[in-house]
């Protein structure tokens, strides 16, 4: 399957490619009254109105400003990625469409199922799903699910 | 980008190099190949899928990856226009003030001169000699010549001849030095080895002769233009003025002075200064600096060959016809053969000395200015914190932002397009190898071009570190050169029979003698503050200023490092010097004290009977020269440069921002810039006062007979 990755500080992450909706350079964040810290606001895209995660809050690290390589990855909800066509791997993402705000992004890699590797257990965290070595170095394959579901992520996002 | 339409880039232009060639060929044709790519995007959006929304998607993707293609084409050519041009404008800047530096160089040279020579003519035994020569002849015409007359001018003539020799031997910038009467017969000469040629001459008929008897008074001086004289088989540089009656700045002429400057000599250290050598030491092709006179005649080039004193050499008219002042003009042409960058610099003259309106010359190979240095020393700075930094003006770093963007935005389109081929699932796999081609010609394109930009970013870098050692180098030459004078001077005014005979005497008399004799040194030469003469006990004796006699009076220096070292002066060609340092002696104020010893009898080699010192004013002379060495940009100080000297024990004596670089720090230097040999020079990069700054560095290696005192002169900007 392939991934698309992208940075949080030093640390390369990835998320499956039928999970996501569109990668976006720069969009006008609404800000939400009373909203969690973690949420950079919400956005239009197209119509649809999008809730933009901070991934560096998400992580209790230090909030990510936009810039000129900060990039917003938006996912499918859950019906849309239902629809994708030929999608044989079970996936889920959140009822609805959710974005991720992160440093920057890299490339688009393919990874076999055979290359994940569990998460290591002193380096556990609710949003990491999978290890994949790539080289000398490591990407985190994270769980959308779990970041962009706000009930079920850790106590201080509620 | 509406530079795009002042790009003067042309691929055919012979002065880009082989490298950008193949790079900018590379870049154009990958970006060139992304458009079959997208049309064949665009057709299997039609085979893949019937919803004409995805169509659509898949259109309008294809659309901004030409669209960002053809914004790089562009930007590429706006790039290779931007990188040329920084490295001509800045190789240009680097040429014009090494011009400017030569001029400047001459001319604070030709100022001291006419000091001299007004100087000089006031002593007494010149004067004195041409009376007892023009007596002589009065009475030869009454045929009442005696032996014992003849004797006296006999013995006249020889002192004034060892009294000139002195000069010469003090004043090593000198081929000769001559004494006529108003007939213009030389009477006596400096220059042993052409004595016999010399003396008896007339020279009546030459201008420099004629003109030193117009002088009006002793403050008057005439200097004729390098040109041909029979005093010598070269064409000379002569400074002349008027010999008058019993050494009276206003007394009658009773004959001249010429000196000799020592012109080729000079000119050709200050010309080869500078010029890139090969290993073997020599100019490297197509390099010339030479200087022109009013007329645009070579009077000196660093290559004879091609460039010959006495021609009007073959540069373009404008370049030989400056008439301003201080200006300068830059342009290419063909010199010797080979296309060139000119550069011409017009003296500006120095303070009030207007100088003789010659012109400095700097000629090199066109190709010069864009070539790269083997040593590509990155002194520990990303080219990303080098393309941001102050070095990199601003347009091209609007290139940098720009390229980035759109590295930035094919990455994103290609990943969208990856996204969306996934979704098309089965179908759509077809796609990916498009998206991926497309990232990769992105990639690779941007990529070259931020290397050509790293390229760019650290030839500014080398080039700012060469600017910036050429005016470290100015620094410690103008000082060295300044520092030779007064060495001079005071090797000869301890030789000065006022202070001898006072010395011998004791008499308060002589003492008064003394001191107005130190006065009117102090009011021909403005460097000074003060001048000293102390007895062999260490107890000052005279001094040239009234203001400072009483308090100097109840001083005793026979502790101080100038006196110490002036007590072991048993010859006349020695001289002392303590360093920068605070003197009870001055108030308030850091000295630079040179010394000399007052030998018995004036003698050349003999009993020392006290010491001459003479207090340098270091902070008022010492401040325009390093002030005149700051790095500037269209003539504009650069925000936060600074220049300062080190001594031996790296500490700060002199500095022209004593906020950041204060006398008696020692400022924390990268270790190449703080060990330098004797007449090397460095460059690099250091962090102070939280500041990222670039350093160039030159230690002193003296001047002729003044050996330095291990300074190093540093010259820094931030560029952060």
């Amino acid at each position: 399957m392939l991934y698309s990755t992208f940075y949080l500080g030093d640390t390369q992450m990835a998320v499956p490619i039928p999970c996501i909706l569109e990668i976006g350079r720069s969009f006008k964040f609404h800000p939400v009254r009373g909203a969690p810290e973690v949420i950079d606001g919400i956005i239009n895209l197209r119509g649809k109105v999008v809730t933009i995660v901070n991934l560096g809050l998400a992580f209790e690290e230090i909030k990510i400003e936009p810039s000129d390589e900060s990039r917003i990855l938006i996912f499918k909800n859950n019906s849309e990625l239902n629809e994708v066509a030929d999608s044989d791997t079970v996936m889920e993402t959140a009822p609805d469409n959710i974005g991720i705000h992160v440093d920057r992004i890299s490339d688009v890699i393919r990874v076999e199922s055979e290359e994940l590797q569990a998460v290591p257990s002193n380096m556990v965290h609710p949003f990491y799903k999978h290890v994949v070595r790539r080289g000398d170095s490591f990407i985190i394959i994270l769980e959308p699910s779990k970041i962009l579901n706000l009930h079920e992520t850790p106590d201080h996002l509620s | 980008m509406s530079e795009a339409k002042n790009i003067k880039f042309n691929i055919y232009n012979p002065i880009i190099t082989y490298e950008h060639r193949a790079a900018y060929d590379m870049i154009v044709s990958h970006l060139q190949e992304i458009f079959p790519i997208c049309n064949q995007g665009k057709c299997k959006a039609l085979e893949v899928s019937d919803d004409p929304q995805k169509q659509k998607q898949i259109n309008d993707l294809m659309e901004k990856v030409e669209f960002f293609s053809n914004s790089l084409i562009t930007i590429t050519k706006v790039f290779f226009d931007q990188l040329y041009r920084a490295k001509q404008t800045s190789s240009q800047s680097i040429s014009q003030s090494t011009a400017m530096i030569k001029i400047d160089m001459i001319e604070r040279n030709l100022l001291e001169r006419t000091c001299d020579v007004r100087w000089w003519a006031l002593e007494k035994a010149f004067w004195q000699c041409i009376t007892l020569s023009n007596n002589s002849k009065s009475n030869g015409k009454a045929k009442s010549s005696t032996n014992s007359n003849n004797k006296a001018l006999k013995e006249a003539v020889e002192l004034a001849c060892t009294r000139l020799e002195d000069i010469r031997n003090s004043y090593t910038l000198y081929r000769d030095l001559v004494i006529a009467d108003t007939n213009g017969v030389i009477i006596a000469n400096s220059n042993s080895d052409r004595r016999s040629e010399v003396i008896g001459m007339n020279v009546a008929d030459e201008e420099w002769f004629k003109k030193a008897l117009e002088t009006k008074d002793g403050t008057e001086y005439f200097v004729q233009d390098v040109s041909d004289s029979k005093l010598e088989d070269m064409d000379a540089l002569i400074y002349s003025t008027a010999l008058r009656s019993n050494g009276d700045e206003q007394g009658d002429v009773i004959g001249a002075m010429g000196v000799l400057f020592d012109f080729q000599g000079e000119s050709q250290i200050i010309l080869n200064d500078y010029l890139p050598k090969d290993q073997n030491d020599q100019t490297l092709e197509g390099w010339f600096s030479f200087f022109t006179n009013k007329e645009g005649k070579v009077i000196c080039s660093s290559d004879e060959t091609f460039i010959s004193s006495g021609e009007i050499t073959d540069l373009p008219r404008n370049h030989r016809n400056l008439t301003k002042a201080g200006e300068a003009i830059v342009s290419t042409g063909s010199v010797c053969g080979n296309r060139s960058l000119i550069v011409s610099h017009k003296s500006k003259g120095f303070d009030e000395y207007k100088g003789l309106e010659w012109t400095s010359h700097l000629v090199l190979p066109e190709s010069a200015m864009f070539e790269r240095s083997d040593t590509n020393e990155n002194f520990g700075i990303s080219p990303q914190e080098l393309m941001n930094s102050k070095l990199i003006p601003e347009k091209n770093q609007q290139t940098y932002r720009e390229i980035q963007r759109n590295k930035g935005d094919i990455q994103l389109i290609s990943i969208n397009g990856i996204i969306l081929a996934t979704d098309l699932g089965k179908a759509g796999t077809s796609f990916i190898p498009i998206f991926d081609q497309i990232t990769t010609t992105g990639n690779s394109t941007t990529g070259k071009m931020e290397e050509l930009l790293s390229e760019m970013s650290s030839d500014m870098l080398e080039q700012n570190l060469k600017a910036l050692e050429n005016f470290s180098k100015q620094a410690v030459d103008l000082i060295d050169r300044n520092l030779f004078e007064r060495a001079a001077d005071v090797r000869w005014w301890s030789t000065d029979h006022a202070f001898w005979e006072a010395l011998q005497e004791g008499s308060e008399e002589n003492f008064e003698q003394a001191a107005k004799r130190l006065g009117i040194i102090n009011a021909s030469y403005t460097m000074y503050r003060d001048l000293v003469i102390a007895d062999s006990n260490g107890r000052i004796v005279a001094n040239s200023k009234s203001e400072n006699r009483d308090k100097l009076k109840r001083m005793n220096v026979s502790e101080q490092s100038w006196f110490r070292q002036g007590m072991q002066i048993s010859r006349s060609v020695q001289f002392g010097v303590q360093d920068v340092c605070d003197s009870e002696l001055e108030n308030e104020e850091t000295s630079l004290i040179y010394c000399g010893g007052v030998l018995e009898e004036g003698q050349r080699e003999g009993k020392v009977l006290g010491v001459l010192g003479i207090f340098f004013d270091w902070e008022n002379l010492v401040f325009p020269i390093l002030e005149g060495c700051l790095p500037r940009i269209k003539g504009e100080v650069v925000e936060g440069g600074a220049a300062f000297y080190v001594n031996d024990e790296h500490k700060v004596i002199a500095t022209t921002d004593s906020e950041n670089f204060k006398i008696g720090q020692v400022v924390k230097l990268p270790s190449e810039n703080l060990n330098l040999d004797a007449g090397e020079s460095a460059s690099g990069i250091f962090t102070a006062n939280e500041k990222k700054y670039i350093i160039g560095s030159s230690k002193t290696q003296g001047y002729r007979e003044y050996q330095g005192l291990g300074w190093t002169a540093h010259v820094v900007r931030p560029i952060d």
